[in-house]
């Protein structure tokens, strides 16, 4: 019987390192995260049946120490040029499960990036966190806060609107930061974000890149209130609030990279975390195949299994089809963020606008394709049991992350037409 | 112009009756659900089942077609399709759910007691159900579905889920697993279109949800439609009179599945009502750009806010059209034809698949405040995704399209 091993993957760059991650996260899902997963949605304020699989997966098995250096007690994947291709595989496994931990997870080591990549490797915050990470066997989240009340694409449209929008405050007061601000929906917020990235402006209005600044703040410094998870439409495992910064007072040396850099290497952000989305794409796709597989095979329609019906067979090809063709846009994704000597860097608007490209190109196509195979099931599509309607309405969010679809757009079209879009 | 005057429907082809029920609905709705579904979210007992005993029982809905000496509205005649469209499309603009659960109940009051095919001996065993009491009558119907095991009789190739036997005067149905179109953890009344023991032609079987025999497994998550708690059903031995039988042969099935998908297709243009609402508070206000660019300003998206409104306008035409079609049997047939039976189906399929997409787009457009429920925009697009899986394979439906349309024999 085929399976979802059947799909083809890019093997001349796959590493063994891959396959056995790929292994091990695939036996984690199995075990801790697909026999609970149908209940995760009514978990979503206390993460009692969540929380157990991410602190063996990130804590025990020690995963969250990936991007630090060995002798800070990580794996020292942050400067390596397989990162994102092994990310790929990771994602994929546990987005297969569930694509909002997969999320949750992703999103754990994003802030971080700024701090552990070259050229711009911040060894003293390396330091400095290395034991919320490395140091434990709890699992430690970390969120990245760029989203605010009026508006998240735009904070995340650096090129055009160069940070006017932000409206998160850091001044400056002797040797450190004093930061004041409203941001919402960061994941791992609602009260479980111990690190966190905030996106602040150094002078409010200003359209010069060197005011944007990405500045750690951790949980517990005074005047950071988290807010209740909020309620959404899937996505559970992905816990999100409101995070309030009132006089919270940092050392200056907790910026990211610096002026002008913070805003230049905001690009590596979008290129990852846009690769990051078509992971759990392919990854959620690869379960729906499992499910609607089984489905075509026990169901029956004129007597025979529903699958040898050639107007259903007809869709099956195309979810297969549509498999197959994501499965290689992402890991060519992953590689093109790996390979910055055959690709660019990664904060290149070029490398972002295609990743950008490729994102929506198969939110849109999954959302199309999902929702045809989930209406084949007939009533069992909205089961709850049969799976497919989790992952229909968890992935529906990634076409709204990160600057939602539209943002997507203007970008591909400002690279490849060079519209000014203003 | 009150906004969803704004969205083109044949209003003068509707009574003064049925534009007052239209408006005395939407007030409700609003006060009713609406206005407290942000505290109470979907919750069943608090606001929900609350909200469909004012709909069906205070204001009558589930005594419309019944004849006045059995106690209801009698308004059985073809243009009530009118009605039920004005009448579910505002339920349908508060809650999908409770929507689907008049449909149901509308379309079996149409398939009895439509003055043209009106079964005497029926309206006056069931209707006293509808006209009496003080609490709704919840109505689900059991359908044919894709079978599991081999040798299962077939109804347009899916199996039967339940078989029935006539013996003397009674029916009895037995069946496992089966799988009702709504409420199967609290519906009062099953319409069951079941396979006759040694005969081809399947009967339609009206069972009380208090009969012996007849169990109800747990109540299921599924996607939406929090108003219709769906389990699933046993039937063991279950006995019903004779008399139970409503039809046999295909057209009293048609003829209720014509009237199911009117409102079906009125829920669905509702839903995309309340969704211009959303979508309009939200273009009207949200700034974009950094320098107080108002959404509905910019080209691009103010060009999908244009595509939403196009959509939304079609279906609503589309499930007036329906409510036209079912008018006028002289013009279009009976809907008990297989011609009015396939239009209904291609217009509440295209309703669907329009509304799916429509509220993908709004989604799009809110960005994360289309995903969170505190907006009210996602339990729309859960509630039509689930509506369309319901109503069946679209993929298998086009096979009814065809054979309507191309004389297809086999498919
Ligand atoms: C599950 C989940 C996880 C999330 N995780 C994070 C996170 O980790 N960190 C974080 O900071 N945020 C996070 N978010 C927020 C998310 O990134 C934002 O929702 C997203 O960036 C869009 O912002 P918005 O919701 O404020 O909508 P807006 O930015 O207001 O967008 C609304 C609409 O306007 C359009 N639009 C906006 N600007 C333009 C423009 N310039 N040109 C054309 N169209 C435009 C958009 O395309 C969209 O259609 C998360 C949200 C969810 C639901």
């Amino acid at each position: 019987m085929r399976t979802i091993d059947d799909f083809t993957r890019p093997l001349e760059y796959i590493s063994p390192m891959c396959d056995l991650l790929g292994s091990i996260f695939r036996e984690w899902t199995e075990k801790e995260v697909i026999p609970y997963r149908r209940r995760f949605d009514e978990d979503y304020l206390e993460h009692h049946l969540i929380h157990p699989p991410f602190k063996k997966l990130l804590g025990e098995y020690g995963i969250q120490r990936m991007l630090f250096p060995e002798d800070l007690g990580g794996w020292g994947l942050g400067t390596s040029n397989y990162l994102y291709v092994a990310a790929y595989c990771m994602f994929e496994e546990i987005a297969r499960a569930d694509s909002g931990m997969a999320m949750a997870f992703g999103v754990v080591f994003w802030p971080l990036l700024f701090i552990s990549l070259e050229p711009h490797v911040n060894r003293r915050l390396l330091e400095e966190f290395a034991p919320m990470f490395c140091g434990t066997n709890e699992v430690t989240f970390a969120a990245l806060c760029m989203t605010e009340p009026q508006g998240g694409s735009d904070i995340e449209n650096v090129e055009i609107v160069k940070g006017t929008t932000i409206q998160t405050t850091a001044v400056q007061d002797g040797d450190e930061w004093v930061i004041n601000g409203h941001k919402l929906w960061p994941t791992n917020t609602g009260g479980l974000a111990r690190l966190m990235a905030v996106v602040c402006t150094t002078n409010p209005g200003s359209d010069d890149p060197r005011d944007i600044a990405v500045i750690y703040v951790k949980d517990d410094m005074p005047g950071v209130t988290q807010g209740p998870p909020y309620d959404k439409a899937g996505m559970a495992a992905d816990m999100n609030g409101d995070v309030w910064y009132e006089n919270v007072r940092v050392p200056l040396w907790y910026r990211a990279i610096g002026p002008g850099d913070d805003a230049k290497y905001f690009g590596e952000i979008m290129s990852t975390g846009n690769m990051g989305i078509i992971a759990w794409i392919s990854g959620t796709m690869m379960n729906i195949y499992e499910r609607v597989s089984e489905y075509v095979n026990r169901k029956k329609y004129r007597g025979k299994p529903l699958k040898e019906n050639d107007a259903v067979a007809g869709l099956l090809a195309d979810f297969a089809t549509h498999i197959e063709a994501i499965r290689i846009i992402g890991y060519q994704c992953a590689r093109m963020c790996d390979r910055h000597d055959l690709y660019g860097p990664l904060w290149d608007p070029g490398l972002v606008a295609k990743m950008r490209a490729q994102r929506y190109f198969t939110v849109d196509r999954f959302i199309d394709i999902t929702g045809r195979v989930m209406n084949l099931m007939e009533a069992y599509g909205a089961d709850r049991d049969w799976d497919v309607e989790k992952h229909w309405r968890d992935v529906k969010m990634l076409q709204m992350v990160e600057g939602s679809k539209q943002l997507c757009q203007i970008e591909v079209a400002r690279w490849f037409y060079e519209a000014e879009t203003y | 112009m009150n906004d969803l005057e704004l969205f083109p429907y044949p209003k003068h082809r509707l009574q003064a009756t049925d534009l007052d029920l239209a408006a005395s609905l939407k007030g409700l709705v609003e006060k009713q659900i609406m206005d407290k579904r942000l505290e109470l979210k979907e919750d069943y007992e608090q606001l929900l089942k609350p909200s469909l005993g004012k709909l069906m029982v205070e204001i009558g809905l589930q005594r419309m077609f019944w004849p006045e000496k059995l106690g209801g509205e009698e308004h059985n005649e073809p243009g009530a399709a009118y009605t039920v469209v004005a009448a579910l499309e505002q339920v349908g603009r508060a809650d999908i759910g409770l929507a689907f659960q008049a449909a149901h109940s509308l379309a079996l009051q149409a398939a009895l007691a439509l003055e043209a095919n009106y079964m005497e001996q029926q309206c006056a065993a069931i209707s006293p159900l509808f006209c009496e009491g003080t609490q709704p009558l919840i109505v689900s119907f059991i359908l044919p579905a894709f079978a599991e095991e081999e040798g299962v009789p077939e109804w347009r190739g899916k199996g039967l889920q339940v078989k029935a036997r006539r013996s003397g005067d009674t029916w009895e149905l037995n069946g496992a697993k089966v799988r009702p179109t709504c409420s199967g953890a609290d519906a009062d009344l099953f319409g069951v279109w079941c396979a006759v023991e040694g005969e081809n032609e399947p009967a339609f079987i009206l069972v009380p949800g208090d009969v012996p025999g007849l169990t109800r497994g747990e109540e299921f998550l599924k996607t939406g439609l929090a108003a219709s708690r769906n389990a699933d059903l046993g039937f063991a031995s279950v006995k019903v009179p004779a008399s139970a039988c409503a039809w046999r042969g295909d057209e009293g099935l048609y003829r209720l599945l014509s009237w199911y998908y009117l409102g079906l297709a009125a829920a669905a243009s509702g839903a995309l009502l309340a969704t211009y609402e959303i979508i309009k508070e939200w273009g009207d206000n949200r700034v974009i750009k950094g320098r107080g660019q108002i959404f509905k300003e910019n080209p691009l998206t103010g060009a999908l806010m244009g595509e939403i409104a196009k959509d939304i306008a079609v279906v609503r035409l589309l499930a007036y059209n329906l409510a036209e079609i079912l008018a006028e049997p002289g013009a279009y047939g009976d809907a008990g034809s297989l011609a009015v039976f396939t239009s209904a189906l291609i217009i509440v399929h295209q309703a669907y698949v329009a509304a799916e997409n429509t509220i993908h787009h709004t989604m799009e457009l809110m960005a994360s405040a289309g995903y969170a429920k505190e907006w009210q925009l996602e339990r729309y697009w859960r509630d039509v995704k689930t509506v369309q899986c319901y109503l069946g394979a679209y993929e298998l439906a086009k096979h009814d399209f065809a054979r309507w349309f191309y004389g297809t024999k086999t498919l």
